[in-house]
């Protein structure tokens, strides 16, 4: 195989990460800019030509190559609410052991039925925080592609999460430790960033594309 | 039509990001195929903005979608697709609002520097 023949191969390679409606109007195209511009006797693809294919690829495929800057900062904002949820996930997986253990310790006179009803209370929290981490990527995912019925989840999800949040602390604000307390805020300020940015008067034509006409 | 909110903020214009001002720059004098479109923006820019094929693209996505550029029409040159973008009346307008906007920052930045002399 020829250099020229080497080096389109490559380009082929990296055009394939974008998605197939983009690459059947514009592969053809994109291959023939890519290899006018490659350099005399170039046989692979640059770092940084590589690097602009595949962000470019990765902005469409998330549906953010269109949206207004609003909503890239809201889609941002909510990866980071899946991170540190999938966070809080992972600490619940790595110390429940420990934490069983000091809570056997701290009370010797626990009965098997507490232990259950703990192990219970563990299994819970590690579904709950799975699927709330779920939803951050959903949420991020549909809002990229200009879903009004994730703009509208996103709002409503928030809304019961300060709702939640607001009726806890009512209940029983002593129970909880300052580290939990502290999450909480965290993500709940991400959620808050999130939905001012998707309510902001330039996001909304991003999410008419896909409203029903 | 959908109109992308990347320019246009309440009643005014906002702001282009400096890439979509030089491409449509490009396409003001005629149409052009991807090649032309990078080689003029490395010219006009005095060689300052190097487009890639990858940010060229989806920029003229982008403006394809938000209906400030078209295809003109399509070439095969030795067995090679070549595709040709205009500008639309929309796309000359909104670059036009734009450079009379970067001219009015320019102008006062100037006068303002050189307040006795006047506009350079």
């Amino acid at each position: 195989m020829n250099q020229s023949a080497q080096l389109e191969r490559a380009y082929r390679r990296l055009v394939a990460c974008y998605p197939r409606s983009f690459r059947r109007e514009n592969e053809e195209e994109i291959v023939t800019v890519l290899l006018a511009t490659a350099r005399q006797g170039q046989r692979r693809p640059g770092i940084g030509e590589s690097a602009d294919l595949i962000r470019g690829a990765l902005r469409m495929r998330i549906g953010l190559s269109r949206a207004p800057r609003t909503v890239l900062n809201a889609v941002r904002l909510m990866y980071l609410g899946a991170l540190a949820e999938l966070g809080v996930l992972l600490t619940l997986v790595l110390t429940e052991g420990s934490i069983r253990a000091a809570v056997i310790h701290r009370n010797p006179g626990v009965t098997m039925a507490q232990v259950n009803q703990l192990n219970g209370l563990f299994t819970f929290e590690t579904v709950g925080c799975a699927v709330v981490t779920a939803v951050w990527l959903w949420l991020a995912w549909g809002n990229g592609k200009g879903y009004a019925l994730a703009r509208v989840v996103a709002i409503v999800s928030f809304a019961i999460a300060t709702a939640g949040i607001i009726g806890n602390m009512a209940d029983g604000a002593e129970l909880y430790a300052p580290a939990a307390v502290i999450a909480s805020g965290v993500v709940w300020v991400i959620g808050l960033g999130a939905v001012v940015l998707l309510l902001q008067k330039q996001s909304s034509p991003h999410f008419t594309r896909h409203a029903p006409s | 039509m959908y109109s992308s909110t990347i320019y246009t903020v309440g009643m005014g214009i906002r702001p282009m990001q400096e890439a979509t001002f030089l491409i449509l720059t490009a396409l003001a004098d005629g149409s052009k195929h991807g090649y032309g479109i990078i080689s003029q923006v490395a010219g006009i820019s005095g060689g300052r903005v190097r487009l890639r094929a990858g940010t060229l693209y989806t920029a003229l996505d982008r403006l394809r979608a938000d209906g400030l550029i078209d295809v003109d029409r399509e070439e095969i040159v030795d067995n090679r697709l070549r595709r040709y973008y205009r500008l639309t009346p929309e796309g000359g307008r909104r670059l036009a609002a734009e450079a009379v906007r970067l001219q009015a920052n320019a102008t006062a930045a100037l006068t303002r520097l050189n307040p006795g002399l006047g506009v350079i």
